[in-house]
């Protein structure tokens, strides 16, 4: 056992707390300030993309044949740990973690050409087409389908909770291709080069947060180019679940949650308890702090066990638990944020919320955030799989 | 980084682990646990023999020269065993107080023995509702006529106190309780006049005793250490990382005991793991253990670089204790009636964890430090 970290990690950290004390704008600081979402603004997390990617630091955890830094998983951590103790906000993930690793893995030459480096650069924001409205946990029963003619697909159908799909320029999409068989057989996989085709409609869905985050996509004989597609016809559940790996799978919250459990202990020292003193001094306060920082400080024991490569992460229920644990948190924090701030979380704030607005916060920087960001952290079980599933995964694992 | 332990930890664990899967399986501890003196000289000698006793200490008194990562990797495989023999208490609390105390006291000569396994110690120190913080003492040592001391107060719970040859005690030389100054400690030997000793079997069947002191004197040389707070807290957070890994072992254990139950338990005809609500609760234990584990190992190498603060403390109690609820409450369920008998190794595993949860402060003590941000 030890502990140490590698004697030039200190070095490395060094530079990176340089450069993320004077890259960002007052925008993009104030994007972070103002996220209550796993997608930060769009704009903000975009212009912030192009700056690191100026740095060759857009991708930590890409390799470096793709244009990655290299880093080892120790300085991915480091540089995810600094960052989010500046609270910055975080880059959006659909592009740079999911079908960018995805077409690294199994894309053709030509896609990898096309695609990566401009998803790298942060010219090309991809929407995720999964679920339907008749199929979410049991994803593997959708039914837009595409029909091959000549070089095209002809798509038909719908999709929904494709977060982002009105600021994206391009989409990755799962598609009923065939009907023999197991449904899991008849599935492909295609990367739409345009969100725009002909017959094509995007309807924004305010969710609980006032936020237009999610969107519902239809499709009425949309044809796209077969050329778009990715692995074999009808072999698209493979590629479907290899991506999902990269969704739920090993990353660095526990940085962000330590940031918003200081957040509230802040908010908590300037809050009156009617019991005298402020919050802060109350022991059923002090109880419910304690239990989230016990539970985030074990996470980062997780996380860093995972990145020092002990056995736990080739456990296969590891992105499972992961993905338990890091939603459950986020929802308990959000929980103790709304608690905290009380009356001062009633005001409709969405005015004030937006980068560059001219309304002032009502209350202080918890006030604004707390119930937005509880709203939606709402959607952290449900999405990527809902608990639910992760749990029949984990039990799977335990099944003799 | 590396959360791992050693090719040699890694096979000592083993041998202690096949050694005791073969002679110390749960009907043998039953007996062990139930007969007169609640755990067996022969037992006792085999792990002594394997180097166990020695592990943690420095070659000058007859140790092997190890550290916190060898109590933990050690006493995760006695609590998976729910090993009885006073391991915790003589090696790690007791020869751990001693290999604390300054040179030049009586400390080496009793350290040698209890490394050699010819004399038992005990760590005399939590009273009242549990002593997490060491000025929290009330037990005095005041000076008498004779230059030694009389010790006047009551320690609890103090593991394998009757079976001790030398009792290591915490206690007052000046100053009030909650004054960090002051406090003193001390090795008082068996059967010092004034010394009463109620000794009793702990839930998770280990030996102890309520000690009482009324002006129980000592000589002069009997002062292992006149300002004793942090070399106490030391001690204490010591004991604690040594519980956690026990209670780890002892979750590890429950959740592989249930994981199997529920695969073979048929119920309406299928395996009763096959049910999403039992499903779930397995899930549920995975995630727990996972998490205990995880912080019982960071915090050992945080131990071992000499680097975890207090707070790092408190957070392993909390995890060992909360968390070892959950796997406990949830082994027994899954078990259903069985899970309730005192024949199978279940409850007393959850009896362990209740145990080390109670001791050196419980769950909601450390959560309110935790809180508190102190």
């Amino acid at each position: 056992m030890d502990i140490e970290p590698d004697a030039d990690i200190e070095k490395f950290r060094a530079e990176v707390t340089e450069f993320l004390d004077t890259a960002p704008t007052p925008e993009i600081r104030e994007a972070g300030r103002k996220t209550t979402s796993a997608f930060a603004p769009f704009e903000q997390a975009m212009a912030w993309q192009k700056i690191l990617h100026a740095r060759g630091w857009a991708a930590p955890s890409w390799p470096a044949e793709y244009g990655g830094p290299g880093w080892s998983i120790e300085q991915q951590y480091v540089f995810a740990s600094e960052y989010q103790k500046r609270g910055l906000p975080p880059l959006l993930p659909n592009s740079l973690r999911m079908v960018g690793p995805l077409l690294m893995d199994i894309g053709t030459p030509e896609q990898k050409a096309t695609y990566l480096p401009r998803i790298l650069a942060g010219e090309d924001y991809w929407t995720q087409g999964y679920s339907e409205p008749g199929a979410g946990s049991d994803l593997a029963s959708l039914s837009c389908s595409a029909v091959a003619d000549g070089d095209d697909y002809v798509i038909n159908g719908s999709k929904i909770w494709t977060t982002l799909a009105h600021k994206a320029n391009r989409m990755f999409m799962l598609v009923r291709t065939s009907r023999e068989g197991k449904k899991q057989q008849g599935i492909t996989f295609l990367l739409l080069d345009r969100v725009d085709y002909p017959g094509m409609q995007i309807r924004p869905i305010v969710g609980l947060d006032g936020e237009p985050e999610q969107c519902e996509v239809f499709f009425d004989d949309v044809r796209v180019p077969q050329s778009g597609r990715v692995g074999a016809e009808n072999d698209g559940w493979s590629v479907a679940k290899h991506l999902l790996k990269h969704e739920r799978g090993g990353s660095a919250h526990s940085p962000a949650l330590h940031e918003r459990i200081r957040m509230i202990r802040r908010a908590a020292g300037d809050t009156p308890s009617p019991f005298g003193g402020t919050l802060a001094d109350d022991p059923v306060f002090q109880r419910d702090l304690g239990e989230l920082e016990a539970d985030v400080a074990s996470h980062e024991h997780f996380e860093k066990l995972a990145i020092s490569g002990h056995p736990v992460s080739q456990d296969p229920a590891y992105p499972s638990i992961n993905k338990l644990i890091s939603s459950e948190l986020t929802q308990r924090i959000s929980v103790l944020m709304t608690r905290v701030v009380g009356l001062d979380g009633l005001p409709d704030q969405h005015d004030a919320l937006h980068v560059g607005s001219d309304t002032a916060p009502l209350g202080g920087d918890l006030a604004l955030i707390a119930m937005p960001f509880y709203l939606n952290s709402r959607a952290t079980t449900i999405y990527a799989g809902t608990n639910e599933v992760q749990r029949d995964l984990v039990a799977r694992t335990l099944r003799a | 980084m590396d959360f791992t332990f050693s090719d040699e930890q890694t096979l000592m664990r083993d041998s202690v682990s096949r050694y005791l899967q073969r002679d110390y399986g749960f009907d043998a501890r039953q007996a062990i646990v139930g007969s007169a003196k609640g755990w067996s000289s022969d037992v006792w000698a085999r792990l002594g023999e394997m180097g166990l006793l020695a592990a943690p200490f420095p070659e000058e008194v007859g140790g092997l020269g190890g550290s916190i990562v060898d109590v933990v990797a050690i006493t995760e495989v006695l609590g998976a065993h729910l090993v009885a023999e006073p391991y915790i208490g003589s090696v790690v609390m007791a020869g751990g107080a001693l290999a604390a105390a300054p040179d030049g006291t009586v400390s080496a000569g009793w350290l040698e023995r209890v490394v050699a396994g010819e004399a038992i110690g005990a760590f005399a120190h939590e009273e009242g509702p549990g002593t997490p913080d060491p000025a929290l003492v009330a037990t005095r040592a005041e000076r008498t006529a004779a230059g030694g001391f009389a010790l006047t107060g009551e320690k609890k719970v103090v593991l394998h106190g009757a079976d001790a040859d030398v009792l290591v005690v915490s206690a007052r030389l000046a100053g009030e309780p909650g004054d960090a100054g002051g406090l003193g400690l001390f090795a008082v030997e068996r059967g010092t006049a004034g010394l009463t000793v109620t000794p009793f079997t702990t839930v998770d069947g280990r030996r102890a005793a309520h000690v009482r002191f009324e002006r129980a004197e000592v000589a002069a040389d009997a002062l292992l250490a006149p300002e004793a707070h942090d070399l106490v807290q030391r001690v204490v957070a010591r004991s604690i990382v040594a519980l956690a890994a026990e209670a780890v072992g002892a979750m590890g254990e429950l959740l592989g005991r249930t994981a199997e139950y529920a695969s073979a338990r048929e119920q309406f005809g299928v395996p009763i793991a096959s049910f999403q609500a039992v499903a779930h609760r397995l899930a549920d234990m995975k995630v727990a253990h996972i998490k205990a584990r995880a912080t019982l190992l960071y915090t050992t190498a945080l131990a071992e670089a000499g680097r975890a603060r207090p707070h790092d403390i408190a957070v392993l109690k909390v995890q060992a204790g909360r968390l070892g609820r959950t796997i406990g409450e949830s082994a027994i369920q899954t078990h259903g009636g069985v899970g309730m008998t005192d024949e199978l190794p279940i409850g007393h595993l959850v009896k362990r964890i209740l145990a080390s949860e109670a001791m050196f402060g419980g769950t909601e003590y450390h959560l309110r430090t935790l809180g508190a941000g102190l």
